[in-house]
């Protein structure tokens, strides 16, 4: 059994299944307190957070003893030496947080997306993670998705033939779920981005380092050429479309359907037709939250890569980052990496974090006794 | 109705011009009768009255099958042009020719021209057609087909009447040379959209054929005046063959394996929170089925009677070929956003079917046999 600690107690840190109805994407536990409470390799011992309010919530909802609730994450590094730490606030102080948790001795970190604000602050975490022999996952989870990582195995195992495209319909901004959506788009396709060219939703937004809305074209390594539009998607709501010469598998609506077409005779030269056929359905699904700490706890014993590692985080955003400057330099392709580690993006998350959204609905509505 | 009968000769007595529609045997993307020959013959508007091509045994058969005498079909297009004084004349030769031969037919005082696509090889060629055709009222349509089908115009229909909401992307998987069929996918998206392109990205399938005059694959993003943006796979598409997706934020068609499968989309309640789903409608069928070819002729009889453009005219023929020309243009120059109008009228595509066009494939079978 593991130590497993939370940094960071608002939503993804604690109460974040509750806002969930529809298994699809995410299945429950998803977040990192319930997970480490369900799974038989962890023990939740301790709780972080400069709020009180959050660590109060934390600790009767989890079933922890205020002593075990810190609002320095150091001061709870150091007395509960945990094995296992989830970085669970926004990304503003992620790597900090991560550093100093792997100072302290920790095996394993679980971060929430997106990794870091800039290229610089995920190059040091990194580095600072090999050199340590940290294990570090990152919460793109859609990695941890039965149907995605089905998919996937369909890719690798060749029944989907040569892949040629990935498309995704992800309205978003692109640090903070873009993190979520390239993620997807590299898990798939299974290769590296070599360059893309991108167009931000506005000139003003791209001069910027605030978090943006944009479209792309990435060309990977090994052939496959990816479009992502994260400007507003309509009627195509999250949704990943990967095409090979033999099949072509999509993911509609947030993950709630998964689709197979594979070739049928027919057509209008009977040069064959692409026909829905049942989506090979897993054997058992598990919480996503409970198959990351498998993962982890897999990576810790055998010194394996996480299935969604830093690195991983690290390439979403820096695509996204490439993205960006595509669109700075007037529209043009950009290679990576990119050689500017100061570049940044400002995920959405960290506008209006000094006080947490539960915290201020909290202080707006006085607890009637 | 059914008032003056036209009469109309075919120059190019090939595949297009006499025997295309004997390949197809299933409706969707054509309906009968599709090409020049049996659309004049059946058409109330017209009389198939010649025909003109460089191979007699091509004038054999033509004749033939369309019931004309010997005395009908001529060696020499400027010949029949001047012998029989046709109104409408269609241009079935490969992109070649087909410039010089509309110039001819607009000064030989035809009507009115449907030509094949694409237009021609060059910007400085189509703009002289134009020129000259709008100087002498002629009415010209290019046989970018899909705007004569009946799923398209409904597709159209429902987002000129809003029922899609705001247009907010399209996307073609269309495996194609870019100038050769490329036209027809160009031209689709831009009927679909309902707008134009001003800008574009592209990515050729080799710098080495982005540097020749050669027809080429390729994928690009188009930027469109009315916000919409366009995603265009040429290179090859796998398992989701000729598929166009409209996806505006109230509703979404899907036009699927070459125009086989048309699906419409809405939104219904549900979703991970409530948010909405986009659930399958039936698509609005039409209330009866018009033959392609015989819609191109309605609309180029009511052309000749009210001045007005074509669905399917030359202009945008045009923009079609400056599309794919702007596409290489952004390879070209090393993979940037190129803006449109192109400013190099000399710049063209030697649209694939012209390749081995000296002697004409059915010729090359007889003469082999
Ligand atoms: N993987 C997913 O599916 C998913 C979903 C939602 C959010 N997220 C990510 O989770 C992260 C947190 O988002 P949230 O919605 O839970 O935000 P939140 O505001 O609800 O929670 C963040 C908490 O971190 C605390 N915090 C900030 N600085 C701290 C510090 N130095 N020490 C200890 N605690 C500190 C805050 O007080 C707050 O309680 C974000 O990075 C977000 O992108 C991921």
């Amino acid at each position: 059994m593991y130590r497993a600690a939370v940094i960071g107690l608002g939503r993804m840190g604690s109460t974040f299944d509750d806002e969930i109805q529809q298994g699809g994407t995410i299945f429950l536990p998803y977040c990192h307190a319930p997970s480490y409470v369900a799974s038989p390799h962890t023990e939740l011992v301790a709780g972080a957070d400069l709020h009180a309010e959050q660590g109060a919530i934390f600790a009767e909802r989890w079933g922890l003893s205020a002593q075990h609730i810190y609002s320095s994450y150091r001061d709870m590094l150091a007395a509960e030496r945990p094995d296992f730490v989830s970085i669970c606030t926004t990304a503003r102080h992620r790597a900090a947080i991560m550093k100093d948790a792997i100072e302290a001795g920790v095996k394993a970190i679980w971060a929430e997306k997106p990794i870091t604000l800039s290229l610089a602050e995920a190059d040091d975490v990194i580095d600072l993670g090999a050199r340590n022999g940290v294990a570090i996952a990152v919460n793109c989870s859609r990695r941890y998705s039965p149907f995605l990582s089905e998919a996937r195995r369909m890719a690798q195992q060749g029944e989907l033939g040569e892949l040629l495209q990935i498309t995704a319909y992800t309205e978003c901004y692109i640090s903070h779920n873009g993190s979520h959506a390239i993620d997807t788009m590299r898990y798939l396709v299974d290769g590296d981005v070599n360059w893309v060219f991108g167009e931000m939703e506005s000139d003003e937004e791209a001069a910027g380092d605030e978090d943006l809305r944009g479209n792309g074209y990435l060309a990977f390594d090994n052939g496959v050429r990816g479009y992502i539009r994260a400007m507003s998607t309509g009627t195509a709501p999250w949704e990943f479309d990967l095409i090979g010469t033999e099949g072509r598998v999509r993911s509609l609506a947030n993950g709630t359907d998964t689709q197979y077409y594979r070739w049928v005779p027919g057509g209008l030269r009977d040069e064959g037709l692409p026909a829905r056929a049942p989506f090979p359905l897993p054997l058992s699904i598990q919480g996503t939250g409970l198959s990351v700490i498998a993962d982890l706890v897999n990576a810790v014993e055998t010194g394996s890569d996480p299935h969604c590692s830093a690195e991983d985080g690290r390439k979403a955003l820096e695509i996204a980052i490439a993205l960006r400057e595509s669109h700075r330099r007037g529209g043009r392709r950009v290679d990576l990496p990119v050689d500017d580690r100061s570049l940044r993006i400002l995920s959405v998350e960290i506008g209006g974090d000094t006080v947490p959204a539960r915290v201020r609905r909290l202080r707006q509505e006085p607890v009637v006794a | 109705m059914p008032g003056k009968v036209f009469r109309a000769a075919v120059i190019g007595l090939g595949r297009m011009g006499s025997t295309f529609d004997d390949e197809i045997t299933r409706g969707g993307q054509f309906f009968m009768p599709y090409c020049h020959g049996p659309t004049y013959v059946a058409s109330p508007h017209t009389d198939l009255v010649a025909g003109a091509d460089p191979h007699a045994e091509q004038g054999e058969i033509f004749a033939d099958r369309w019931g004309l005498e010997r005395g009908q079909i001529y060696a020499d297009y400027r010949e029949m042009l001047e012998a029989e004084r046709p109104d409408f004349v269609s241009l079935c030769t490969t992109a070649r020719h087909r410039a010089a031969i509309m110039i001819d037919a607009i000064n030989a005082g035809v009507k009115a021209i449907w030509a094949e696509k694409p237009f021609t090889l060059s910007l400085a060629e189509a703009d002289e057609v134009l020129e000259l055709g709008t100087r002498k009222g002629v009415a010209i349509a290019v046989n970018c087909s899909r705007r004569y089908n009946v799923f398209f115009n409904q597709a159209r229909r429902m987002v000129d009447e809003g029922e899609l909401g705001e247009i907010l992307q399209i996307t073609a998987y269309t495996q194609c040379n870019l100038s050769h069929n490329g036209s027809h996918a160009i031209d689709a998206m831009r009927y679909l959209v309902g707008g134009d392109v001003e800008w574009v990205f592209g990515e050729m399938e080799s710098d080495e054929k982005a540097a020749g005059e050669e027809d080429l694959m390729g994928n690009g993003y188009l930027a469109f005046d009315n916000g919409a943006r366009g995603f265009i796979r040429g290179t090859h598409t796998g398992a989701a063959p000729w598929e166009f997706d409209l996806i505006g934020t109230e509703g979404r068609v899907r036009n699927l394996a070459q125009g086989m499968e048309t699906q419409y989309y809405r939104w219904v309640p549900g979703g991970l929170r409530n948010q909405g789903l986009p659930a399958r409608a039936p698509f609005p069928l039409p209330t009866h089925i018009p033959s392609s070819g015989l819609s191109v002729i309605e609309d180029l009889v009511d052309c000749i009677e009210t001045g007005r453009q074509p669905r399917c005219s030359g202009q945008d023929g045009r923009k079609a070929l400056e599309i794919a020309i702007a596409m290489r243009e952004s390879h070209r120059q090393g993979g940037r956003r190129v803006d449109l109008p192109l400013a190099d009228r000399s710049l063209r595509i030697l649209s694939s079917e012209i390749l081995s066009d000296a002697v004409p494939a059915r010729v090359r079978r007889m003469q082999s046999k």
